[in-house]
């Protein structure tokens, strides 16, 4: 009987304890542009101080992303701008809504659906800037984005 | 949050796949996803480097509307204005040298629009160059030089008779190293007459003064410079 009460109490502990979120990438193959050419300005056209040397550019992107491996699952999904070439950056979006719209910096992620998966794709159009460090930029370079799923 | 619309299911390979870029990103996908359990899909935004180079100089009245410093913006002006002096004729080539003034009305800094230069005596001159690279680079402004100033008759007075000094109001104008140094026009050249750091802003006021150490023929002499600003 007190075997039998240890084991249940070991039971109950278990089923408290909130079992890691599993992340994994969505394909996001569907997305327009997929490699698409972002045209950068000068956030401060002329140099005065303090010296302001980043540059930004906006971008219309289509996203498209393939959630059917969650369909009528909860999950979280995160946009994800990883540290990479040319260097610390950081990136904004506005939606039409089915996304949230957002800010990260790279290296981290930031959260832009919550919810039960209804449909086999989630879709949505994002106003995407990204802002980098103009002396930073020495060639062309393809900046990462991705997102990510963790299931409930 | 919950879904606002109902999204439309397409399947893969079909009409939405527009184009070949879209289709290869799928295919790469796909191939990714045939052999893992992790998925590596990613879409990417290309940046580079080469546009957004600008280079800005401002000799005399310049193109500013407003000052940087208060949101204003670059333009182009196409005055061109002019340095000169009349020398009493008791005192033609008696070695004293005659300062010159300037017709530009401009005294103020088009970074900030602090009084630096003093008008009619001093000349302002001013710039920037904006490009992407990292360093301590500069971009150097020239002085396209005739050989001599002419006058009516033809009477020739070399450019080398002119020079200049350097300077301004505020801290900024009376350190020794100014972006534009004094000098001497070097006639029938192009010399550089001074340098522009990359992502900086640089600006000087120029005193010229005509030496008046010869007897040339009694003549109003004239003669342009071009000052040439030019980044990789």
């Amino acid at each position: 009987m007190y075997l039998l009460g240890r084991l249940l109490l070991l039971v109950m502990l278990v089923a408290a304890v909130p079992a890691a979120a599993k992340t994994t990438v969505i394909d996001d193959s569907g997305t327009l542009p997929y490699d698409g050419p972002l045209t950068l300005h000068w956030q401060q056209l002329a140099p005065h101080r303090p010296v302001d040397n980043r540059m930004s550019g906006t971008l219309a992107v289509h996203v498209r992303l393939h959630v059917a491996p969650w369909l009528r699952r909860s999950g979280r999904i995160y946009l994800v701008l990883p540290a990479q070439q040319p260097g610390p950056m950081s990136a904004s979006w506005s939606t039409q809504g089915r996304l949230l719209a957002g800010n990260l910096s790279s290296g981290r992620r930031a959260l832009v659906y919550s919810g039960l998966i209804t449909t086999p794709f989630v879709e949505d159009v994002l106003q995407l800037t990204l802002l980098v460090d103009g002396t930073q930029l020495r060639q062309l370079y393809h900046v990462n984005f991705k997102f990510e799923m963790d299931e409930d | 949050m919950s879904p606002l619309r109902r999204d439309t299911l397409s399947p893969p390979g079909g009409a939405g796949l527009h184009n070949a870029r879209r289709l290869a990103g799928f295919i790469l996908c796909a191939a990714l996803l045939a052999g893992a359990s992790s998925r590596v899909c990613a879409f990417t935004v290309s940046i580079a480097p080469a546009a957004p180079k600008t280079v800005y100089l401002q000799v005399g009245v310049g193109g500013f509307t407003g000052n940087y410093d208060a949101g204003g913006t670059p333009g182009n002006n196409a005055s061109v204005n002019k340095d000169s002096v009349s020398v009493a004729a008791a005192a033609v080539g008696n070695g004293a040298a005659q300062a010159m003034t300037t017709d530009s009305t401009v005294g103020a800094s088009s970074y900030d629009g602090y009084a630096f230069c003093n008008v009619p005596a001093q000349l302002y001159i001013g710039g920037f160059y904006r490009t992407t690279s990292a360093g301590a680079g500069s971009v150097n402004v020239t002085a396209t030089v005739p050989a001599a100033l002419l006058d009516a008759a033809g009477n020739a007075l070399s450019f080398a008779r002119i020079s200049w000094t350097t300077g301004g109001n505020g801290p900024t104008g009376t350190t020794t190293t100014q972006p534009f140094p004094a000098g001497t026009f070097a006639a029938g050249t192009v010399q550089t007459v001074g340098a522009i750091g990359q992502n900086q802003w640089a600006e000087s006021c120029w005193s010229f003064s005509y030496s008046n150490t010869t007897l040339p023929a009694a003549g109003t002499y004239t003669g342009r410079v071009l000052y040439t600003l030019s980044a990789p």
